[in-house]
């Protein structure tokens, strides 16, 4: 390939390479370098394009297990899913916010105690508990946007083990744990501003928008209780904790305290707002908060030291933290631009040293619309953009250096891109293997199944220079977020089998107890049958019934269906779920597994006899 | 009689676990009476001494009656219970008498009678205990084709608990072993040749006509075991991270990992473990101990880390939490595998291979 040939498109993308090298540790000599520039760009002339593009495989063979555990979001379904990632495969279903009638989520009074009857969900960012500024594979925390609740998952089990309702806030948006030491607090944002308290005591501000405030609220993410609010005249939309357990940092779009589309855009510029957890600390202690819907709430309005400003283009959307923790991307959204703020720089901004806006220390134009970023690792950003439906993968070095354009590979991606996450981006061990684009649109890569199509996640193998698609994945409403976290961080957490003293209620003898109008049915239920054969209960009795599954073969779980009670749900081996309801039917209705478990799985039934 | 009879009960009432899962399950439950004289009918009278009795013909002993529970109560059968047995052997260690007492296993649900479990049972009066007996050498599966489980395990509670309490009467004589060793924490670096030439992984190589296959190069299984505790062997074997988590997995209670890979379409594996949670194919003996793997001891690999190692189709880490299993002394790894005869008929095979840790990978025990 002759010399003449480059044009200068061509030449920036060969320096993008190079200086994700020197990144890496590996300086080179300018004259070297142009030198090595040549050889990459034969090179990808030639038959090593492959290569130097990733080529990996997405195939997981029979016998073979995935490196990674995805985690996803499942939007208004309210469900969060694991899949096996690269095959992509979905491996679990996990009902947070929702009903699950296969599981009895949502029916067995455990689940109900959860829910306590709402089980209307919008689940948007999953994040995982970290120490030391990785997973430690021990809790999931999701946020609710619809009906403002934050839940926990328990990961050796990988169920719901505790939600939260936040008083205050609405449309509860970005959530995020404390990074470092460790996940002691977990931050979650108000998009919608509204009056604070927003009830009956409050009705003279339902419609005055500028007595309308935003919160970001800490939550203990061990008692899963509510530590503190912050108040703001801003809404806040997504939020990051950084790597040295100092700051959560939240995009603002509506400083304009707008109420209609006009009057959120504006402005022209929004915030990015930092709160300091030690001051925030300290004014807890100070006891510096009113207690508004049994919540302490700290004023975090401007003039608060609590929070530091720092001005960033209109209408920002996500913000990342990069795996080195030097640097905070702010998508712009509205603005074509990102902007990078040194969170080195916030401590002397909130000492007064710098003025706020000192912190963004570069303003790359990455693309129309640009939502999220992401991070291979290997000083690299890859940001998604939703106007020009593009991945854009730029150096964050060269940006800081001032390049206006530090792009390396724009990859289109023609689906209506909204969060992209990378493998482990979101801990210091970023690994930089694979990248998922969560694509709101689908339409023509699968077969047609009607007017509500599916989402469309794409995989992309991020090694190599350019970024690849490998892989069109559709998924069920909605997925709005994703982690990626590596196999042996997780695997040795989860169990096969529950402990029976888990639940204070095991049965460990059948017995029916009659006491007034209720009947409590304790019964264990052991491949292929339950502890009793029939139970009689009179018309109008209130029955529960306790079921704990004996059987301690891994993967042997069963299931309780009631015929005519509306009543499902499934026992895992030495688990226990109860379920109560009146006995109105008269008749002979059959119990049956619905779950399968053993060659007599079919007669594994019992007579509930509702006797007139 | 009546005296004696009580003895029995309370010793079975002693046994039963802490919670009572109550049979509704009965229909499938099989208990049945006994008395220790239906295992040693040479004696007339017995002695209760501590998980055995003496048997005597007047005033000269002639053998020991045991139920497996005492002995062997970790082993359970593809219902998740004991299989409890009664078992009689003469004062030479000869088996007199065998009798299940108690078991909860479906295989009449698979087409197969309460008889043909007695009869694969009745196969081991006369046996000696001092005798190699494998399912699949020794002991047929005739009988009971299909449920290995229930096959495997049954014969690990009949010889285990046999030998152990032999061991415990005086009648057998422990095998005199070495000095005690212990596992050492040294680590290098050693590829898959050297832990092969080093003898710290051993091989089973069976060829297709082996198992009643056409004959070909390949063999139908290449299989590779090894104990990795010592670093040196399980480090370089899994990789640090999955041999930290076997480590973390065995906790405090301390433990051993067994390491077994293969290549070729046989599977030592099998599916037993499948369904009935128990791998059927293979286990270990150590003395009069038998060792058998569940589905929660397993940990699936697809490849072996060591430099130089060839891929493999299935692989596994298995944890050994009993404490009666010393990684210092040999022990025996049994593989049971299915054989075809003709077109439709099968039998099983066993194959067995010795392994001790070498030296280089053991210290002296402090």
């Amino acid at each position: 390939m002759s010399k003449k040939r480059f044009n200068r498109r061509d030449f920036l993308k060969t320096l993008g390479i190079t200086g994700a090298a020197a990144g890496a540790g590996l300086v080179l000599p300018r004259t070297i370098l142009s030198e090595h520039a040549q050889k990459q760009i034969f090179e990808a002339s030639t038959a090593h394009a492959a290569e130097k593009n990733g080529g990996q495989s997405y195939e997981i063979k029979p016998g073979e297990l995935d490196p990674y555990y995805g985690f996803w979001s499942g939007g208004h379904s309210g469900e969060v899913r694991i899949l096996g990632v690269p095959s992509m495969r979905q491996l679990h279903r996990i009902p947070v916010f929702c009903m699950d009638v296969g599981s009895g989520y949502g029916i067995t009074n455990e689940s109900k105690k959860l829910l306590k009857g709402t089980f209307v969900g919008d689940t948007h960012h999953v994040h995982g508990s970290y120490v030391n500024g990785t997973y430690d594979g021990k809790w999931l925390f999701v946020n609710d946007k619809g009906n403002n609740r934050v839940a926990r998952i328990r990961m050796d089990y990988m169920e719901t083990d505790a939600i939260v309702s936040i008083p205050n806030a609405q449309g509860l948006h970005g959530t995020f744990p404390q990074r470092y030491p460790k996940t002691e607090w977990v931050v979650t944002n108000t998009e919608f501003q509204i009056p604070v308290p927003n009830d009956a005591s409050n009705a003279a501000n339902f419609n005055k928008p500028q007595n309308y405030y935003g919160m970001h609220t800490i939550i203990d993410a061990a008692t899963m209780g509510i530590v503190c609010q912050i108040m703001l005249d801003e809404n806040v939309d997504l939020t990051a904790c950084d790597y040295q357990g100092k700051y959560s940092m939240s995009t603002s779009y509506n400083p304009e305290k707008g109420v209609t589309l006009a009057e959120y855009l504006a402005f022209d510029t929004d915030f990015l707002i930092v709160f300091h957890w030690e001051r925030i600390r300290a004014a807890l202690k100070a006891g510096k908060y009113k207690t508004i819907s049994g919540i302490r709430v700290l004023d975090g309005r401007k003039g608060s030291d609590l929070t530091l400003r720092i001005p960033v283009p209109k209408n920002p959307h996500g913000i990342n933290i990069s795996p080195d923790g030097k640097y905070g991307v702010c998508s712009g959204k509205v603005s074509p631009t990102c902007s990078v703020v040194e969170l080195a720089k916030i401590d002397e901004a909130f000492a007064g040293k710098i003025k706020p806006e000192k912190c963004v220390v570069a303003q790359p134009e990455i693309g129309l619309g640009p939502l999220h970023t992401t991070f291979d690792g290997r000083g690299n950003a890859i940001t998604s953009v939703f106007i020009d439906s593009t991945n854009v993968k730029w150096n964050i070095d060269r940006a800081v250096k001032g390049e206006k354009k530090p792009h390396v590979h724009v990859l289109d991606i023609s689906y209506q891109v909204g969060h992209i996450m990378a493998t482990m981006a979101e801990t210091k061990e970023a690994d930089g293997k694979w990248l998922v684009s969560l694509n709101k649109i689908s339409k023509d890569r699968f077969l047609n199944v009607g007017p509500l199509k599916p989402e469309n996640e794409q995989l992309i193998d991020l090694t190599g220079e350019k970024l690849v698609i490998v892989k069109d994945e559709p998924a069920y409403i909605e997925p709005h977020d994703v982690i990626m976290v590596r196999r042996d961080l997780v695997e040795p957490k989860v169990k096969h089998r529950y402990n029976m003293s888990d639940h204070p209620m095991a049965v460990h003898k059948n017995e029916i107890i009659r006491k007034g109008n209720d009947v409590i049915v304790r019964m264990t239920a052991n491949a292929p049958v339950y502890g009793f054969q029939e139970v009689k209960v009179k018309k109008g009795n209130k029955v529960t019934f306790y079921v704990t599954n004996h059987d301690e073969i891994t993967d042997l779980s069963h299931g309780f269906n009631i015929s005519n009670y509306n009543v499902n749900f499934v026992v895992s081996p030495y688990q226990t779920k109860s379920v109560t309801f009146t006995a109105d039917k008269p008749g002979v209705h059959w119990i049956y597994c619905t779950n399968f478990c053993h060659a007599l799985h079919l007669e594994m039934r019992m007579r509930l006899i509702v006797e007139v | 009689m009546t005296g004696l009879f009580s003895v029995v009960v309370s010793l079975v009432l002693v046994l039963v676990f802490s919670y009572d899962v109550r049979a509704e399950g009965s229909f499938l439950e099989h208990r049945y009476p006994y008395t220790p004289n239906e295992a040693l009918p040479g004696a007339d009278r017995f002695v209760k001494k501590q998980g055995y009795w003496e048997g005597y013909k007047g005033n000269k002993m002639v053998g020991v009656v045991l139920l497996s529970k005492d002995w062997t109560p970790n082993l359970v059968g593809y219902a998740g219970k004991h299989l409890e047995t009664l078992i009689g052997m003469d004062t030479a260690g000869n088996l007199t008498g065998v009798k299940v007492v108690f078991h909860a296993e479906p295989i009449v649900m698979i087409g197969l009678k309460e008889d043909n479990y007695k009869t694969f049972i009745r196969q081991y009066v006369g046996k000696s205990i001092k005798e190699k007996l494998a399912v699949g050498s020794g002991i047929s599966m005739d009988a009971i084709t299909g449920a290995t489980v229930t096959a495997v395990v049954q014969n690990s509670i009949v010889l285990g608990s046999a030998r152990r309490a032999a061991l415990k009467s005086g009648m057998l004589q422990a095998r005199k072993t070495e000095a005690p060793r212990q596992v050492s924490q040294a680590f290098t670096a050693q590829s898959w040749k050297e832990l092969l030439d080093k003898g710290a992984v051993q091989r089973i190589t069976i060829k297709p006509e082996t198992v009643g296959l056409k004959a070909e190069a390949q063999p139908y299984l290449d299989l590779y075991f090894a104990l990795a505790d010592p670093p040196a062997v399980g480090r370089n074997l899994l990789g640090a991270n999955a041999y930290e988590q076997a480590k973390a997995a065995l906790g405090k209670r301390g433990g051993s990992i067994l390491v077994v890979v293969s290549s070729g379409p046989g599977s030592f594996k099998g599916t037993g473990f499948v369904r009935g949670g128990i791998f059927d194919r293979f286990h270990l003996e150590q003395e009069a101990k038998s060792f058998i793997f569940r589905d929660v001891d397993y940990t699936l690999i697809s490849e072996i880390k060591a430099a130089g190692a060839p891929p493999i189709r299935e692989g596994g880490i298995f944890l050994i939490h009993n404490k009666d299993f010393d990684p210092g002394d040999r022990f025996a790894f049994n593989l049971v595998l299915p054989v075809r005869v003709g077109t439709t008929s099968k039998e099983v095979k066993s194959f067995e291979q010795t392994y001790r840790l070498p030296d280089a990978y053991m210290e002296k025990a402090k």
